[in-house]
């Protein structure tokens, strides 16, 4: 069972990180008061119980690294799709292209 | 008078919180090493501290800033090359998109002498004609395959082995040539066989057509027999032979040979690959068996796991860059199909690495009785009953009818990787692909889940490997440099 402050982690990146180790481990998270309690399922019998604490840990961290990053960097890469696609003709192209002449 | 423009480098020095991340990402290698990507998949080596001080903000490593914002993973406020480029390079990668469809597969016959323990479809005995495409079929199929608007069309000729319709080759190669008049596309044609057919008349007409060939070789001769078993057990003697005749008569760069990984090869990497050097050809590609069709009963030679693979594809691809080593020219084709993703920004088009998936738009399949796949794999999984991946029949179905149909949007929209879980946030997504036939044959929809996934485990484990030999061997660099050329 691991416990994560709720004021410093996001469900969302518990929910992503379940879902990474998902081969290694099933998660079950719970809220209560300020914290989520995550308990670990490991998948084989032989799994070591400290070494699946450190990996769904570490996932976690990286998760919510990856999630820092994601939010900081939207703007600028909705702005080069933007400028991907503005100039892909993609947009005036033939639209006989998937139909019959 | 002579003028001379003196530049200068400007030791720009950022202090900290100078620059704000581009989109990029991150997959750790190993304990003390982690690579980032950006956005079209341009890469820096990095240590894990140095990526929490470059995404804090506190970095004062400047050679490290300086190689970051030349990767286009961190610029500084107000520029705006950075994001003009990325936009420039990432429509570079998909500049293939407008061009559906370049591959059109014809099988033109599902006869086959040869019984091969791994074959996916359901090879019919070599008497039974019944099972061979017609010329009218084959007619609607390339009127199909003309309406494509790619400006390139490859027509690959499968079976079943083709060369028992081989009247039919003649007839669809000079039929495409004829309605290619009216076109002006860039025609290839490939023929995908075994060789042991080969003759003088078909050889010859390989040379006035300028087809390719595309032929099997699993490796030594009691692994290949082994595998592809025929009347006389002479497969491999054939295809041997049959390669040095079409080097000979077309030219060593005409015919390319693939082999196919059973459990029988997962030791034997090195005498593989020294079957290939020993025949001259410069190009091996080691394939895991793909898991359709009859390749999963227990004697089709898929019981192995993505693990063993892997290793059997370290110790190839070490044996290749020995021989490189040596002045003997070996390519591995699949790492010099990721060598384009990683080091390039051009898109190889290779069908199992690209996102939106590369079924029905960068190939399809036309079966011998007329039936329209969205690629072979699809095809395979029909064999086994499994209609998922069939988008019409040529005779009852209009180009749209094929291309807008369900049966290929739904896969495709469901499985790009830009919007899968994990894959939006995985470092290799640039490099890696959506396969909705593999997820949908192995986990039962089209986007799988991609932890479970051997398809993301095997190719994972491919880009790390790559990664890391590029990482810590400049000579394995050079050569994956060499790879995209």
């Amino acid at each position: 069972m691991l416990d994560f402050d709720r004021a410093t982690v996001e469900l969302d990146a518990l929910q992503r990180s379940a879902y990474a180790v998902a081969a290694e481990m099933t998660v079950d998270i719970r809220a209560s008061g300020a914290e989520y309690t995550c308990t670990l399922f490991p998948r084989s019998p032989d799994a070591d119980g400290d070494e699946l604490k450190h990996r769904f840990r570490s996932e976690v961290n990286d998760q919510i690294l990856r999630a820092r990053i994601a939010k900081e960097t939207e703007p600028l890469r909705n702005l080069i799709f933007a400028l991907a696609f503005s100039q892909t003709g993609l947009v005036e192209a033939d639209t006989e292209t998937a139909t019959e002449a | 008078m002579t003028s001379v423009i003196k530049l200068e480098r400007s030791a720009t020095t950022l202090p900290p919180h100078a620059w704000q991340l581009l989109p990029m990402r991150f997959h750790r290698l190993d304990a003390n090493s982690v690579v980032l990507t950006n956005l079209v998949g341009e890469h820096v080596f990095v240590t894990p501290d140095e990526l929490v001080s470059v995404a804090d903000g506190t970095c004062a490593d400047q050679e490290l800033l300086a190689r970051l914002r030349a990767a286009h993973v961190v610029q500084v406020p107000g520029e705006t090359l950075p994001t003009e480029l990325l936009a420039m390079k990432l429509r570079t990668r998909l500049r293939r998109l407008p061009d559906s469809t370049g591959l059109h597969l014809f099988v033109v016959t599902l006869r086959c002498e040869h019984t091969c323990r791994y074959c996916q479809v359901s090879r019919q005995s070599a008497a039974k004609s019944e099972f061979d495409m017609t010329e009218e079929t084959a007619g609607r199929a390339l009127q199909l395959a003309f309406r494509s608007p790619s400006p390139y069309l490859k027509i690959e000729f499968q079976g079943g082995e083709p060369l028992l319709n081989f009247p039919l080759v003649r007839w669809i190669t000079t039929e495409a040539k004829r309605m290619n008049a009216g076109h002006g596309k860039d025609l290839a044609f490939v023929i995908a066989t075994n060789l042991a057919l080969l003759d003088d008349e078909i050889l010859e007409f390989c040379a006035e057509q300028g087809i390719h060939i595309s032929t099997s070789l699993d490796g030594p001769q009691d692994l290949h027999n082994g595998n592809r078993r025929r009347p006389g057990q002479d497969s491999w003697r054939q295809a041997v032979a049959g390669i040095r005749r079409v080097q000979q008569r077309l030219g060593p760069d005409r015919v390319s040979a693939l082999m196919t990984t059973t459990e029988a090869s997962l030791d034997r990497a090195a005498e593989i690959i020294g079957a290939y050097a020993d025949l001259g050809l410069q190009a091996v590609f080691l394939r895991p068996i793909s898991p359709y069709g009859f390749a999963i009963r227990d004697r089709g030679g898929a019981n192995y796991d993505v693990e063993r693979w892997l290793a059997f594809y370290a110790a190839g691809l070490d044996q290749i860059v020995e021989l490189n080593r040596q002045g003997i020219p070996m390519v591995e084709i699949y790492a010099s199909i990721i060598a384009k993703k990683m080091l390039t920004n051009a898109d190889p088009g290779y069908v199992d690495l690209t996102s939106p998936s590369g079924i029905g738009i960068g190939a399809l399949v036309y079966n011998y009785d007329g039936d329209i796949y969205a690629s072979d794999e699809g095809r395979m999984l029909a064999e086994m009953g499994d209609h998922t991946f069939r988008l019409g029949n040529v005779h009852d179905s209009s180009y749209a009818d094929v291309m807008l149909s369900d049966s290929l949007l739904d896969p495709l929209t469901e499985s790009i990787a830009l919007s899968a879980p994990m894959c939006t946030t995985c470092a290799f997504e640039p490099y890696c692909g959506a396969d909705p036939v593999f997820h949908h044959a192995t986990m039962g929809d089209f986007t799988g889940h991609k932890a479970l996934s051997a398809f993301c485990r095997r190719n994972t484990g491919v880009f790390t490997l790559l990664l890391r030999k590029m990482r810590d061997d400049a000579y394995f660099r050079d050569l994956m440099w060499l790879w995209t050329r």
